[in-house]
């Protein structure tokens, strides 16, 4: 009998084994094999100006020495950190207000549920050009709505302490709908008795929801941070549209600067670097957030 | 059945058949003559395969490719990309020793770099070979400036400009500036004060300019007695932070802080064309293609007060920018003389003169044709000659010392970069233009060492 269960078991494994090997198989040629080639061209000066410098790695960590005194790549570092908190924050916060609101039972809430979601599902390209018109002066409504009222606005997206922000907003505009539906969905499973014991003890309404829904969609609010920031490192059609990374490098972020590198400039090989550091870092922000998740998850 | 068959049908049945007859017969004529045909064109079967920007010269060139493909017998495939784009595509192609296309577009802002590491096909062996190439083609008929970045340190010509772009300033309002009493600016002083009489007159900027500072600095930076390296392209050490260097960006910058319209730094060509058609900025120095919308273009509300004159001179000379785009081979193409065959052809003195007589368009390279009798009566608007100007600056650099050599330094992108930064820094006010511009040299000077240059 035990030999029987053995045999299948090994066979289920068989099968299970066979069964994921196309996925697997897809898997490793469209992402393994770019990364690996990504992790390889980093090793060689490869310049478009020097054919057959991608194939020379007589200096391999030539590039990962020069990343430590490119002020340009360490200022970019701090540009996507602080992109990354903001917009971070901001799209949590947003979203864990209007999923309240919305689960509050008030139909005018209620109603607009599915216009909150829109931003997220458009194309960000699309969001950009969006925003785009939003922030030049010369056809935003904004912009002429003020001129009416005699208020001249500064330009957004060019002023060195506006620029990040006018990201930041946009950013916010297209994501906050992530947390919003994932907060929305914990509101929604929790049981309503909590709530109901808490009101018949006396509790208002900012005790209810520091004791009993804060907590509880705690967890939630931890992967749409999380989630949230290794998505904010991807951040690229706002900048390539709105500022290009200016003025100056005001909104310059890693990866922006590795496009500019590669494409701009034609170093594929140090571009290759940057992208490697930026690997890493999403890798090691992806395993924190699978490890918080699974505690989160358990602790619940 | 034929007793049921009425005369009428069997009538014809037998036209029928004798058409089909007919038919066969011009058929197999055909099949018999067609050997003769395909002796008549050499490269008849041929497929080639050519890559370029979108750009009006093209969607023009594609009118006339089916003339081509009947002469010749081939077939031609020419892809067009957005700009950007494109630049990526060739870049990687002829890098990597691609051989997918037979032709492609030289961009001027790459053709050095790839000059220089041979990744195209030299045309003056082509242009030479009287087999290939008759005496009449002539390569010398190309203006000399608009030739120098396609040419290798021996004078080898490694593409053919089918665009030139010269430098001139727009003029939107000159109502404007007769009621604030100013004239056209020719030195670099007169240029501001024409900045300050028009700027907020009437809700006009007195100037404006785009994102691309790397191309429009450098004329100021030239007339002020500077460049951008110590000299190009022998010697390719930065030279930005030189008096002039930092002169010319405070006085690029002040023009873009104080006299153009909000946001300009986020500008883009189109934008700040734009401005100039529609009377929202006076002053927009460019390549005439862009500026003489003002004058040709359906859209433009300023065709009666608008004028074209050469942009203005520093103090150490008249330096306006000159560039071309060119027509070349990769080095690996598979099909080289079919190709030079069509460039032979779509830079021919015949097709671009056909094309100017079309289409009016008028960035065309040939002196032979710009010089002649119809160019100038179509590009003589408004009473004034444009065709003069824009050859007048297209043949400066060739004429004098090459001032565009500049552009001919295959790391350009690189200091490009940083000069673009630093005018950025300036204008939105971070650093002031010797801090701005000490700062983009040694962000070139590092840039050019990473990528193995030796200053």
């Amino acid at each position: 009998m035990s030999a029987r269960k053995v045999s299948y078991e090994a066979q289920r494994r068989r099968f299970v084994r066979m069964a994921m090997a196309p996925s697997l198989l897809f898997l490793l040629v469209v992402a393994g094999l770019p990364t690996v080639f990504l992790l390889v061209t980093s090793l060689t000066p490869g310049a478009l100006v020097n054919p057959g410098s991608l194939g020379d790695f007589s200096e391999p960590l030539r590039n990962y020495r020069l990343l430590g005194s490119d002020e340009r790549f360490v200022g970019s570092l701090g540009v996507q950190a602080r992109l990354s908190v903001y917009t971070v924050v901001l799209q949590v916060l947003l979203g864990t207000g209007l999923g309240l609101l919305v689960h509050s039972g008030q139909e005018r809430w209620k109603s607009l549920r599915h216009l909150f979601v829109i931003p997220m599902v458009l194309p960000p390209i699309v969001v950009a050009v969006i925003w785009k018109l939003i922030y030049t002066p010369d056809i935003s409504p904004i912009y002429q709505a003020a001129r009416m009222l005699g208020v001249t606005l500064p330009a957004l997206t060019t002023h060195v302490d506006f620029a990040l922000w006018s990201i930041v907003i946009a950013d916010t505009w297209e994501w906050a709908p992530f947390t919003f539906l994932m907060v929305l969905a914990a509101l929604q499973t929790l049981p309503a008795e909590y709530v109901e014991a808490a009101r018949m003890d006396g509790a208002d309404a900012w005790r209810v929801f520091g004791h009993i829904v804060l907590p509880y969609i705690a967890p939630v609010l931890l992967v749409c941070t999380l989630f949230r920031l290794i998505d904010s490192i991807k951040a690229f059609p706002l900048i390539f549209l709105l500022t290009g990374g200016g003025p100056g490098s005001v909104t310059e972020v890693t990866n922006y600067y590795a496009y500019l590198v590669a494409f701009n400039f034609g170093e594929l090989g140090y571009s290759s670097a940057i992208t490697v550091v930026l690997l890493a870092a999403t890798v090691l922000i992806s395993w924190g957030a699978m490890r918080v998740s699974r505690n989160a998850g358990g602790a619940e | 059945m034929s007793l049921l068959q009425s005369p009428a049908v069997d009538t014809q049945r037998r036209q029928l058949i004798k058409a089909a007859a007919a038919t066969a017969v011009a058929g197999a004529g055909t099949a018999l003559a067609f050997p003769a045909i395909a002796q008549a064109k050499p490269f008849a079967g041929v497929k080639l395969r050519g890559a370029a920007y979108q750009h009006g010269f093209f969607n023009i060139l594609r009118k006339y490719i089916p003339e081509f493909e009947q002469q010749t017998g081939m077939a031609v495939d020419l892809q067009l990309s957005a700009f950007p784009v494109y630049n990526q595509q060739a870049d990687l192609e002829l890098s990597s020793g691609g051989s997918a296309w037979d032709f492609c577009n030289v961009t001027f802002i790459l053709a050095a770099r790839w000059v220089a590491a041979g990744l195209l096909a030299n045309l003056s062996d082509f242009a030479a070979d009287r087999k290939l190439t008759s005496a009449s083609w002539n390569p010398d008929d190309f203006v000399k400036g608009a030739q120098l970045p396609y040419l290798d340190k021996a004078g080898k010509a490694y593409g053919f400009a089918w665009e030139g772009g010269a430098m001139l300033m727009g003029m939107s309002r000159t109502d404007l500036m007769k009621k604030r009493g100013v004239e056209a600016p020719q030195t670099f002083d007169e240029l501001m004060k024409v900045c300050e009489a028009v700027h907020g007159q009437d809700g006009v900027t007195g100037f404006v300019s785009s994102n691309l500072h790397h191309w429009f600095l450098p004329p100021y930076i030239h007339g002020f007695g500077g460049d951008l390296f110590a000299n190009p392209p022998a010697d390719i050490k930065p030279t930005l932070d030189s008096a002039a260097a930092v002169q010319a960006t405070a006085f690029y910058s002040t023009l873009l802080s104080k006299y153009s319209p909000q946001g300009v730094l986020g500008y883009t060509e189109d934008q700040a064309r734009a401005a100039l058609i529609g009377g929202r900025s006076n002053i927009f120095i460019h390549s005439s293609s862009w500026v003489t919308a003002m004058l040709t273009s359906p859209e433009s509300k300023v065709k009666d007060t608008a004028r074209v004159v050469r942009m203005p001179a520093g103090p150490r000379g008249d330096f306006p920018a000159a560039n071309s785009q060119g027509l070349g081979i990769p080095k690996n193409a598979k099909n080289k003389e079919a190709a030079w065959e069509f460039i032979k052809w779509a830079l021919s003195p015949e097709l671009t003169a056909r094309i100017v007589k079309d289409t009016g368009h008028p960035s065309i390279c040939r002196r032979s044709v710009i010089e002649s009798a119809e160019y100038k009566r179509i590009n003589t608007i408004n009473g004034q000659d444009i065709g003069k100007l824009y050859l007048e600056v297209l043949e400066q650099p060739g004429k004098t010392r090459n001032y565009m050599a500049y552009r001919t330094v295959k790391e350009f992108p690189l200091v490009g970069d940083a000069v673009n930064k630093a005018v950025e820094r300036v204008v939105s006010g971070q650093a002031p233009a010797a801090d701005a511009m000490k700062t983009a040299q040694e962000a070139a000077l590092g840039s050019l060492r990473r990528a193995g240059a030796k200053v």
